[in-house]
């Protein structure tokens, strides 16, 4: 099939996919706020904003739809957002309220399929292929209404979430996004054509003002121009490379997002609360930040070999320096040590906005080997120790004395774009 | 809208049903703070989250004119309100 599949696109002769669609995305549009209108009657109906953090300039990472609808954007600071709507309220985040709704909305979609994928805290999708003939019989529009009255029953009636399915993850996830903040659409080779003339290009997800400016350049103006653009055009010219195959498959119907992703790097950063260059406010976030990247390191059983310190100036550059070394590592220790020697090479002249660390070049642990000296076993063990007295008591029951100013000040923020983390990071945050 | 923080120990009164949907299932009714008495007219969601070991179930609460924001330690059975959200008058 997918060979037959090659040769058409090799040709450029690529039908429109006529498989049944049989995927599913579900997604909680405005999770955050959402779930704090259900938790909180007096904020349902108005415009609500969500921040990791309150402070001056803070940004919106969240809006409800009352705030949506006057403006208010994801990314959108503070002040902006306040200067459109004065009676903003403004709350901050509470991480492990979201973890519990998206782990109510992952058992019931596991419910009906092995092959179910969260691909964020706020949204995945159901596989349903293999499931139809025995488990899953009835018509997927009424499994999903299904889905949309157990939420409600399991969680609140004000839970909403948008149901889209199509037939690969491109178009499920476009139709899930038709009809916000309830919606239930599905698309498929009957209303292609259709569903792709009412929408922008940037409408399509994965087409933003990059893609989109590349698009225009090649007379790509429409998501019907998108789809009858040859596969040559898409490859050379405007995304120069294999991604421009897949976007000409992809707009058909078929699937070309279920590959495995690897894990190339793990790391934290922290948009600074105040613009410093000075060690004594710098290090303890910096600390923090090591710790918790050496945190996520061995959650995912990884040692790392690379590392990059990274930090953004007043004056709107950026600055990096990075190090590769023979041995790999993994201890909190370890990490700040090599981080530490990188950060103090950062420039002096001016302040700094955010600051990150990056591990990469990551291999499976070698932690169970014991080594041959004695203070590297020791090193590991305490780490070993540190870590395990932290799962019982509470994150960061344990740490650095240099990271407790650190540990008050940067926040857990909620990852958007995995769900790896969530278990781990949303413990006591 | 007025966030007030209060971390006091109160008792509650809540009612355990035998069926129904699975998120009210559990429903604190009357809260004692103080001398003050609250009848609870909402449940908004009920959340776990754990603090070291021990679970912690948190009830977000209205009285139809008020949010409260009540916790139930599953380790030593006390039944906390965290916070008070006053709703416009």
């Amino acid at each position: 099939m997918k060979t037959q599949r090659s040769q058409d696109l090799k040709w450029g002769h690529l039908p429109i996919s006529r498989e049944p669609a049989q995927i599913m995305h579900i997604d909680l549009n405005s999770a955050f706020a959402m779930t704090e209108q259900q938790a909180r009657p007096s904020l349902r109906g108005k415009p609500l904003g969500m921040t990791n953090r309150i402070s001056k300039n803070c940004c919106i990472i969240a809006a409800s739809y009352e705030a949506k609808n006057r403006g208010v954007k994801v990314g959108m600071g503070l002040i902006e957002a306040r200067q459109l709507v004065p009676e903003l309220v403004l709350l901050e985040t509470d991480p492990p309220k979201y973890l519990y709704v998206h782990q109510k909305l992952a058992n019931i979609m596991k419910s009906y399929s092995p092959n179910v994928k969260m691909r964020s805290i706020d949204e995945g999708l159901i596989d349903f292929h293999g499931t139809r003939n025995i488990v899953n019989p009835r018509p997927l529009h009424e499994i999903a209404l299904g889905i949309k009255a157990r939420l409600k029953s399991e969680l609140g009636h004000w839970i909403k979430v948008n149901i889209g399915i199509g037939q690969n993850r491109f178009l499920a996830k476009t139709a899930a996004s038709l009809h916000k903040p309830d919606g239930l659409d599905t698309i498929d080779h009957t209303n292609l054509m259709e569903i792709y003339d009412s929408l922008e290009l940037t409408d399509l997800p994965g087409i933003a003002r990059h893609y989109k400016a590349r698009l225009n350049s090649v007379d790509i103006f429409t998501p019907l121009d998108f789809l009858n653009a040859s596969a040559d055009t898409l490859r050379r010219l405007v995304f120069h490379g294999i991604v421009g195959d897949e976007w000409y498959q992809r707009l058909r119907g078929y699937e070309v997002d279920d590959e495995p992703t690897r894990l190339g790097q793990v790391g934290r950063q922290f948009a600074l609360d105040k613009r410093t260059n000075k060690d004594e406010e710098l290090l303890p976030r910096f600390h923090y930040l090591c710790e918790t990247t050496g945190k996520k390191l061995r959650y995912n059983g990884a040692d790392a070999r690379s590392i990059v310190v990274w930090a953004g100036l007043a004056t709107g550059e950026r600055w990096h320096a990075k190090r590769t070394y023979k041995e790999s590592f993994y201890t909190d220790k370890e990490i700040y040590a090599r981080a530490l020697k990188l950060f103090q090479a950062r420039p002096r002249h001016t302040n700094l906005t955010i600051m990150g660390i990056t591990c990469y070049n990551l291999t499976p642990t070698t932690r169970n080997q014991p080594s041959l000296f004695e203070e590297v076993n020791k090193q590991e063990w305490l780490t070993e120790a540190v870590d395990e007295l932290n799962q019982r008591y509470g994150n960061f029951v344990i740490h650095s004395l240099n990271t407790l100013k650190g540990k008050h000040i940067v926040k857990q923020k909620i990852p958007f774009t995995g769900t790896k983390y969530l278990d781990l990071l949303f413990k006591d945050s | 809208m007025n966030f007030i923080e209060i971390n006091d120990r109160v008792e509650v009164i809540t009612r355990f049903a035998s069926h129904g949907d699975p998120a009210y299932m559990i429903m604190p009714v009357k809260m004692r703070w103080g001398k003050k008495e609250i009848a609870f007219t909402e449940l908004g969601l009920r959340h776990p989250t754990t603090k070291g070991q021990r679970m912690v179930h948190v009830f977000d609460m209205s009285d139809g004119a008020n949010d409260y924001r009540l916790e139930f330690d599953a380790e030593m059975l006390t039944w906390k309100l965290v916070t008070i959200i006053e709703g416009e008058s």
